[in-house]
């Protein structure tokens, strides 16, 4: 017994020593903000030296694997071009890459691992994610986060900005597409088939609201992300009669729902979302089926598009990671570094390059314009960035695997669509 | 056992200071240490309250669970419900966070007491089987129960307030170091888990040890000894649902927000992997076990830079996710085959220096 | 009518193939009373090797190595480390069997990266069409498949003495051991057996409608868990019923989504779980499972 007394007197002792000990740790409080570097400009997190480190939270080992793998590259890319031409500012950018796996342990520590020193994020894969640190971005961290989900409910932070056109508006220009292409007209019956979550979730808002201005009805299918058999979903929504399918899903999904539905003479136009098309679909059996009735919206011109900076793109791109897939997934990272780069261009002329800073100067660019298609425009937190969408057809001859059919624009009821 | 008792004095001491030891460097973390590591070291605690859980029910009593995922988004969510006032239209009871953490954990007994008619006539593998089919039942519930748990998004989890101090990311400064969530949970979760694991291993030393102990290796002959089994078993299963659910509160205060994709099937399967790393049947081992599985990963990707054949992302060679995946799936392995009794097993023996087969 | 007609079929050509994969947890459960959880991991080495050597050889030479190669990585697993195991719990050995799926897995998936891996067989896309009813060839192959193989597996363990032996081995270890039976060779043997089984439905389960081998192949070997336990983890017929039943129910949960939204939506996946669980509750060894003998 006497030990245990001993041992707790030592304890209480040592204790107390490491209290007052704790009073020199690294991490007590010190006055550091707002640092002023040469030349007038001010920083913050993110910066030190001459570098301004950019995170960048991703999936290459889970289900986005094939998305953030492209993201990714696209973004070290942008990185790599950009600091060749001299940085922002004179400061050199960095990327750093974690990888989560689409694990949400992962992804909530990886955001604290990084947070403290990266100025901002320039992709973060996974909305629900997203979703689990918006209190600490919008609560004190600010910086400028740019998740590559287009949900909804991701809108409304002035610090997590989704870039191009959400699911929902994208599905609201989908089925406007399938109106003014297809013969689809009022009193019709349209299938939906969608994603358990928010992204299936989201579109199947807008192909509602879309019903309902349109005086269509939805015929409902709900899947889970493992579900790769569309015969099911195919055989209910041929019973109900639908005139046209609509698709929230993935890309095995697409291929398996337009193989089954063209295999059994059932022949209806599909319309995907962005995420439900890959390239690698087309070498397979499915391949015929979806080249002839398979139709994609994007926020964005396709990588093969026949434009100067998208021809550049695949040139650089492809020098760069001559093995890998050309898909859309490239274009959106680009998009998304390519915003955060101008709003670092921007905030350097403010001369702020703090967090603050780079949200400031991305609300006040409305004129954001790459060269894919739709012009940005992130002055409104509240809203999507843009109303437009292009309506692809997936093409084999094409790099990328997609061609234009429908240029972008935004739909009547897009422009008026309120969430 | 002798050279032990030949010089318990020594043995005490030296147990004793290192013990000691432990426990200051345990208690002085917070003060050191910046957010990512306190939050590994947070995931840690609840992954090994949740091990101890199940290192009660398959490890001592036999009984192989693969839904503890299940209870783990039970007491999380449950939390969420009892605690939160009701924002966004989602179900709130807006109790005292306390009471609602402790009504989490019991609701999480309730939730693994009625599903005895299962756990009850099954074992073995048709048990494992059917508890996986909680996991299926949960997620479904969490993604389409809007109300109750936000959907895919999830929902918002109140911070914790005890004796009016607020769990959240308040700054509180302490000896000049600011405290966050993170460094006011750490002592809550260091709490939770110490309490925990010395009612588990009172449970397991005493006689309801011996009855489960008795019940894994022949559940016939127990019965026959006098082992009321299927009272047992029931029992057992409730307690070990209780620890799930007391993780997934400690977790949800952690996340800060509950999502539905956390809870589901590589969950379960982690948390077997944790007790038969540590070593089956024993706190120590549930607890050493959680943590290497939870702080596998983590070193993984933070150093990826620094380790050999680990590449970060995007480069080429295997992924620090990929990396840690290959070793606690070796580790699996190699301990069931060449370490039986697990990372626990080893310390004991050095301690003892004499090995009694236990089994 | 004819929906319901058509739904039907579906399931029970779907559930063809969750028979196939039912049928290799069995194999090894009757021999070793162990569930394999790396099942999945052994479904996806024969879908790769069979993947990635069609172009070259043609598709049924590709098949029987794809066969053989999932056949070599089952032997290999029971050589290296089932066999290394000496305590007697089957539960830990199910939890070995989950780490070695783990390694397999990860590796696997690593290799195939963000491709979709087509196995070059002879139906593609082609449908038979009845009256309103259409029918993928694939699945009537899968079927048959199915069908040949499992009554072959009956009459083996019937009438072979391997499968004496495995019956044997099932009955009592210790005693089949002392009467001559060899354990390792049996459940060697066991193990081929079910990698090949797997590598047959990866086939199944990549060809047409789905679009081919990719890294979350194997998470359909779950769905093949409810239909293997729900038969009995150790009958044969099991295996084919409760592949079957699990195909119909998942089918019809789907097709009539519309009817049960007060479920939630999406019910396709649960609904052999929540079938599982129900039948458990009254056969708590499955419909087809021995009864767990006590012996004291």
């Amino acid at each position: 017994m006497t030990t245990t007394t001993y041992a707790t007197r030592t304890a209480a002792g040592a204790l107390a020593a490491l209290l007052l000990l704790a009073g020199c740790s690294s991490k007590a409080k010190d006055d550091d903000s707002g640092k002023q570097a040469a030349g007038g400009i001010k920083t913050g997190e993110g910066i030190s030296g001459k570098t301004i480190t950019l995170g960048a939270l991703t999936d290459m080992t889970g289900v986005y694997a094939t998305l953030g793998k492209s993201v990714t590259q696209a973004q070290q890319l942008y990185v790599k071009q950009l600091n060749a031409a001299g940085g922002v500012c004179g400061y050199q950018v960095a990327l750093t890459v974690r990888d989560h796996g689409y694990d949400p342990q992962k992804a909530v520590s990886g955001y604290t691992e990084l947070e403290p020193k990266v100025l901002g994020f320039a992709q973060f894969i996974g909305s629900p994610f997203v979703a689990a640190v918006k209190q600490r971005v919008d609560g004190g961290d600010k910086g400028l986060v740019l998740p590559q989900a287009w949900s909804a409910s991701l809108l409304g932070s002035p610090y997590i900005r989704v870039i191009g056109s959400t699911y929902d508006i994208e599905t609201i220009n989908a089925v406007d597409f399938l109106i003014q292409e297809k013969g689809i007209k009022k009193g019709d019956k349209i299938g939906h088939v969608y994603f358990e979550g928010d992204y299936g979730e989201s579109a199947l808002a807008g192909s509602k609201h879309m019903a309902k201005e349109a005086g269509l009805t939805v015929v409902e299918q709900k899947i889970k992300p493992t579900d790769n058999d569309m015969t099911a979903q195919v055989a209910a929504l041929k019973q109900a009669g639908v005139k046209a399918i609509v698709l929230s899903a993935g890309p095995r999904q697409a291929a398996s729902l337009v193989g089954v539905a063209a295999a059994g003479g059932f022949d209806v136009p599909v319309i995907g979302n962005n995420s439900a098309f890959a390239p690698q679909l087309l070498a397979t059996q499915a391949g015929p089926a979806l080249m002839k009735n398979y139709y994609v919206a994007s926020p964005s011109l396709p990588i093969g598009a026949d434009t100067p900076e998208a021809k550049k793109l695949v040139a650089d791109y492809r020098a760069a990671y001559p093995k890998d897939a050309l898909d859309n997934g490239i274009v959106a990272g680009w998009t998304a570094a390519s915003a955060f780069g101008e709003a670092l261009k921007k905030a350097c002329k403010n001369k702020d390059l703090t967090r603050e800073g780079v949200d400031r100067a991305l609300l006040t660019i409305n004129d954001f314009d790459l060269g894919f298609g739709p012009v940005q425009d992130f002055t409104d937190p509240k809203s999507a960035s843009s109303r437009e969408s292009v309506i692809l057809q997936p093409d084999k001859s094409v790099t990328g695997g997609m061609r234009v059919v429908r240029e972008a624009a935004a739909s009547d009821a897009a422009k008026t669509y309120s969430p | 056992m002798s050279e032990a008792l030949a010089r318990p004095l020594k043995v005490l001491g030296t147990r004793t200071y290192l013990w000691t030891a432990a426990t200051v460097l345990l208690l002085v973390l917070p003060f050191y240490l910046d957010r990512f590591w306190l939050q590994a070291g947070l995931f840690a605690m609840a992954a090994a309250l949740g091990a101890i859980g199940i290192n009660l029910l398959t490890g001592a009593t036999g009984q192989l669970s693969m839904g503890h995922a299940f209870f783990l988004a039970v007491g999380a969510y449950g939390y969420c419900v009892f605690a939160a006032d009701g924002p966004g239209g989602l179900t709130g009871l807006g109790l005292p966070t306390w009471l609602a953490a402790v009504l989490a954990v019991l609701v999480a007994g309730i939730a693994g007491g009625l599903f005895s008619p299962i756990s009850g006539r099954l074992s073995g593998a048709y048990l494992g089987i059917a508890t996986l089919a909680l996991v299926f039942i949960g997620q479904h519930v969490m993604f389409n129960a809007h109300d109750l748990t936000g959907g895919a998004n999830g929902r918002d989890v109140p911070p914790l307030n005890l004796f009016g101090l607020t769990f959240d990311d308040r700054e509180l400064l302490v000896a000049a170091v600011p405290f966050g969530s993170a460094e006011k949970l750490w002592y809550a979760g260091l709490l939770a888990l110490v309490a925990g694991a010395l009612f588990a291993r009172g449970v397991l030393r005493g006689r309801p040890g011996r009855a489960m102990n008795a019940i894994r290796d022949h559940r016939i002959a127990a019965g026959v000894i006098g082992v009321p089994v299927a009272r047992y078993r029931a029992a057992v299963f409730v307690l070990s649902s209780m620890y799930a659910g007391l993780a997934g509160v400690l977790l949800a205060l952690v996340f800060q927000r509950t999502v539905p994709d956390y809870f589901g099937i590589t969950l379960s399967l982690e948390y077997l992997a944790m007790i038969v790393i540590g070593g089956l049947g024993s706190v120590s081992g549930a607890v050493a076990g959680a943590v290497f599985v939870s702080l596998l990963p983590q070193l993984l990707t933070r150093y990826s830079d620094a380790l050999p054949l680990v590449s970060a992302p995007g480069t080429g060679g295997i992924a620090p996710g990929e990396a840690s995946r290959y070793l606690y799936g070796a580790a699996v392995v190699l301990v069931v085959l060449f370490l039986p009794g697990g990372l626990a097993r080893v310390t004991a023996r050095r301690r003892t220096r004499t090995l009694t087969e236990e089994r | 009518m004819s929906t319901f007609a058509e739904i039907l079929l579906n399931g029970v050509s779907l559930g063809s193939v969750y028979a196939l994969i039912a049928l290799g947890f069995v194999v090894i459960f009757r021999a070793t009373e162990v569930v394999n959880f790396a099942h999945a991991s052994l479904l996806l080495a024969g879908g790769y090797v069979t993947a990635s050597l069609h172009d070259d050889l043609g598709f049924w030479p590709a098949l029987l190595v794809g066969i053989a190669g999932a056949a070599l990585v089952g032997a290999a697993v029971e050589f290296l480390v089932m066999r290394r195991y000496r305590g007697s719990d089957h539960s830990v050995l199910a939890i070995v069997t989950i780490g070695v799926d783990i390694l397999l897995t990860t590796d696997l998936t690593r290799r195939i990266g963000t491709d979709v891996l087509t196995l070059g067989d002879p139906w593609g896309d082609a449908v038979l069409t009845l009256g309103p009813i259409s029918l993928a060839h694939t699945r009537i192959a899968a079927f048959v498949a199915a069908a040949l193989l499992i009554t072959a597996f009956l009459l083996v363990f019937r009438y072979t003495s391997w499968g004496v032996a495995m019956r044997a081995a099932a009955e009592s270890a210790e005693t089949a051991a002392l009467m001559g039976v060899r354990l390792g060779r049996v459940s060697l043997g066991a193990w081929a057996v079910a990698g090949g089984l797997a590598a047959v439905a990866a086939l199944f389960l990549t060809v047409f409608p789905t679009p081919g081998l990719e890294r979350a192949t194997s998470l359909a070997a779950l769905k093949a868990f409810p239909a293997a336990i729900l038969g009995g983890l150790d009958s044969t017929t099991g295996a084919l019923v409760g592949g079957l039943l699990v195909g119909v129910t998942e089918s019809l949960a789907t097709g009539y989504q519309s009817d049960l939204t007060f479920l939630g939506r999406g019910l396709g996946d649960l609904a052999p779980y929540l079938v599982m669980i129900a039948i458990l509750l009254v056969r708590p060894a499955g419909l087809f499972g021995t009864k767990e003998l006590a012996r004291v």
